[in-house]
């Protein structure tokens, strides 16, 4: 083997032939790019949704309906049309179970954008869900419609999370300082308040304990409720003892329909029993039927809101078993999407940066009339109701007073006599 | 859940909770002692030791569970039922109750004595306890072990769907209803002491009423003050209050 050393000479030589030859690379002319993508044909969905678990009830009720429904509308009519591709394409979903957990919900998240590299995002379910989600898709510059939750608490930072955008009401937006308004004005002095341990019950309670106090409502009992809680008999007796004239649930249909039951059975009958999210939906009156006449919850609108929206609900609820109603998101939920749509096809492309742009700055045509966000939250004035009761069977619009659809009713009427043996 | 959903279902049409009680628990037991007599028993004649058997058959109840619970959503839907009925303040020594709440603890106390007088005084009762104390022994004395485990599992279902039913007056419905229930129950039998009836009443009213105690002075302490006497008792007495 002979001795082959490399000298210093060697590499001196070695290393400016190999720098000539990069020098050289860098300065040629770029060779023609060869398109390589598959032609785009159609625009996948990505979502993280409660597919079993203790919100599976929520997301199958609210959301569900409405992108199934939605979807099916828009594919069979081609499709949203993207300029950029010059062709309507139609949308097709990818769901994950989230199994309800935040956790696993962030994860899918993840997955969705990083791994299955989805167009879009739509939302998880649940204030905390949504809050938890948020700044991911933020991160990756996806935008975020979300659905079913609160966003008391996210509102402030929505200023640093551009591609976030809000469509339901919620507490401070503006449902509550209208439920505080349409109280005072009747003259209610207490209130009892128990929430669930969680986002969203934190959120009504604290913004309750804001908004009564200023129309001389005092709060006179705070209780909180654990997810798992059964019987509901001693904070219904605490209410009933503190005889304050409003009793508030700030929790979901699993708290809601038992402490109404428990209420019931136990003879407490406030002037005002406001319960949500649950009142709204249709099970509410299937399960209570005429004991369910006066109860307050949060809604969007009722079939004399308009004569688009009284269309809206027949187009949404022929082919639906009452239990499937909802009052308060559906028209939100359907809003958004139409937004969502016609932000892309304003924007001619896929680009989330220009869609964002579209969404955050223009006023779209949807179900609810003009509809525009107001710093990432659908602006309150497209929303056509905030507070809803049940009055004759049909939970109308009773809040704000311009927008009402019928007469609030203080006090409520007493619960049905029981049967006569 | 399946009977909580089936006399919600039969209540639509009118039929009162407590008659759908006769639809309910026969039905059930049929199902249960059909799933034994073919699913579990098949399982016990291919594992070749009890435990092997304990295992697979846990396996096949989680299995079952989740294959139940999905037919019942794709039957009735996500969305939580309910109904009213008995919901009306009845006073007792100057402290009120619903109506619905004492109906359904009156009917829980007798369908728990009259199946505690069935397993202490009757033949079937006592071929029952003898196979759940020593299946092979109590086969060897000519009881049909395989006809009794059918007939407990059946019972069993039988019962649980009773429990559903009474459920059903007061709480909501919902496909995903079972679990929740399912943990406070174990809790209770094994506070109680396993295989001991009496011990489950205790076990149960000792349960509900610190239950209640503690969500009086704050909800969000229930869980885990139910979980604490169920430590504690594992600790003093891990066969339960009237366990041997």
């Amino acid at each position: 083997m002979g001795d082959k050393r490399i000298t210093r000479r060697d590499f001196i030589r070695g290393a400016a032939v190999t720098g000539a030859g990069l020098v050289a690379a860098s300065c040629a002319p770029a060779a023609e790019e060869t398109p390589t993508e598959v032609p785009k044909e159609k625009i996948v969905v990505g979502m993280s949704r409660p597919l079993s678990g203790p919100l599976q009830v929520i997301g199958d009720s609210a959301f569900g309906p409405i992108y199934n429904r939605w979807v099916q509308e828009v594919n069979d009519a081609g499709g949203i049309y993207v300029e950029e591709y010059g062709k309507s394409l139609p949308i097709e979903l990818k769901i994950y179970d989230d199994t309800s957990d935040v956790g696993t919900a962030v994860r899918l998240t993840e997955k969705l954008i990083l791994e299955d590299k989805v167009d879009f995002l739509w939302p998880a379910c649940g204030t905390a869900f949504i809050y938890a989600q948020a700044p991911i898709a933020n991160k990756y510059g996806y935008i975020l419609l979300t659905m079913e939750g609160g966003g008391t608490t996210i509102t402030p930072m929505l200023p640093s999370l551009p591609y976030i955008f809000l469509s339901l009401s919620f507490s401070d937006w503006y449902e509550l300082p209208v439920l505080a308004d349409l109280l005072g004005e009747k003259g209610a002095k207490t209130a009892y308040v128990s929430y669930i341990a969680d986002l969203h019950g934190i959120e009504y309670s604290a913004v309750a304990g804001i908004e009564f106090p200023k129309r001389g409502i005092e709060i006179v009992g705070l209780k909180s409720l654990p997810p798992d809680i059964k019987d509901l008999a001693p904070v219904i007796n605490l209410a009933k003892a503190s005889e304050a004239d409003v009793f508030c649930c700030f929790a979901y249909p699993d708290q809601i329909m038992p402490a109404v039951g428990t209420s019931m059975g136990l003879g407490y009958n406030p002037k005002a029993w406001v319960g949500g999210p649950g009142v709204n939906f249709g099970f509410f009156q299937a399960a209570f039927g005429p004991a369910a006449e006066g109860l307050i919850g949060f809604t969007t609108f009722a079939r004399g809101s308009s004569p688009e929206l009284a269309a809206f609900a027949d187009m949404l609820y022929a082919d639906l078993p009452l239990e499937a109603q909802d009052w308060w998101g559906h028209p939100l939920y359907w809003a958004a999407l139409e937004t969502w749509k016609a932000a892309i096809e304003k924007a001619g492309t896929l680009n989330q940066d220009a869609i964002r742009d579209v969404l955050a700055t223009e006023t779209f045509d949807t179900i609810l009339g003009p509809t525009w966000y107001e710093n990432g939250l659908l602006a309150k004035d497209a929303h056509p109701g905030e507070i809803g009761q049940w009055i004759n069977g049909v939970f109308e619009v009773v809040g704000p007073k311009d927008k009402a659809t019928a007469e609030f009713v203080y006090p409520k009427p007493e619960w049905p006599a029981p049967p006569e043996e | 859940m399946l009977g909580a959903r089936t006399t919600w279902t039969l209540q639509l049409t009118g039929i009162n909770p407590f008659l759908a009680l006769a639809v309910c628990g026969p039905l059930a037991f049929i199902l249960g002692f059909i799933l034994h007599r073919t699913l579990f028993r098949y399982l016990l004649s291919s594992s070749e030791t009890s435990d092997i058997f304990e295992a697979n058959s846990m396996l096949a109840s989680f299995g079952l569970f989740f294959v139940i619970q999905n037919l019942a959503l794709i039957a009735w839907g996500p969305e939580i039922r309910g109904y009213t009925y008995l919901a009306f303040p009845v006073e007792i020594a100057g402290a009120l109750f619903g109506a619905n709440r004492l109906v359904t603890a009156g009917f829980a106390i007798v369908i728990g004595t009259a199946f505690y007088l069935f397993l202490a005084r009757t033949r079937m009762g006592k071929a029952i306890r003898s196979a759940a104390q020593d299946p092979t022994t109590a086969g060897l004395m000519g009881v049909n072990i395989n006809h009794v485990l059918a007939l407990c599992f059946g019972l069993g279902a039988g019962l649980a769907a009773i429990a559903g039913m009474l459920i059903s007056m007061v709480y909501p419905v919902h496909g995903v209803m079972g679990l929740e229930y399912t943990v406070i129950a174990i809790i209770v039998v094994v506070l109680g002491g396993l295989g001991s009836i009496p011990g489950s009443f205790i076990g149960g009213f000792l349960l509900g009423i610190i239950g209640s105690i503690v969500t009086y002075i704050d909800p969000g302490l229930s869980l885990v003050a139910y979980y604490l006497i169920f430590t504690i008792l594992l600790l003093v007495r891990p066969t339960g209050i009237m366990g041997k």
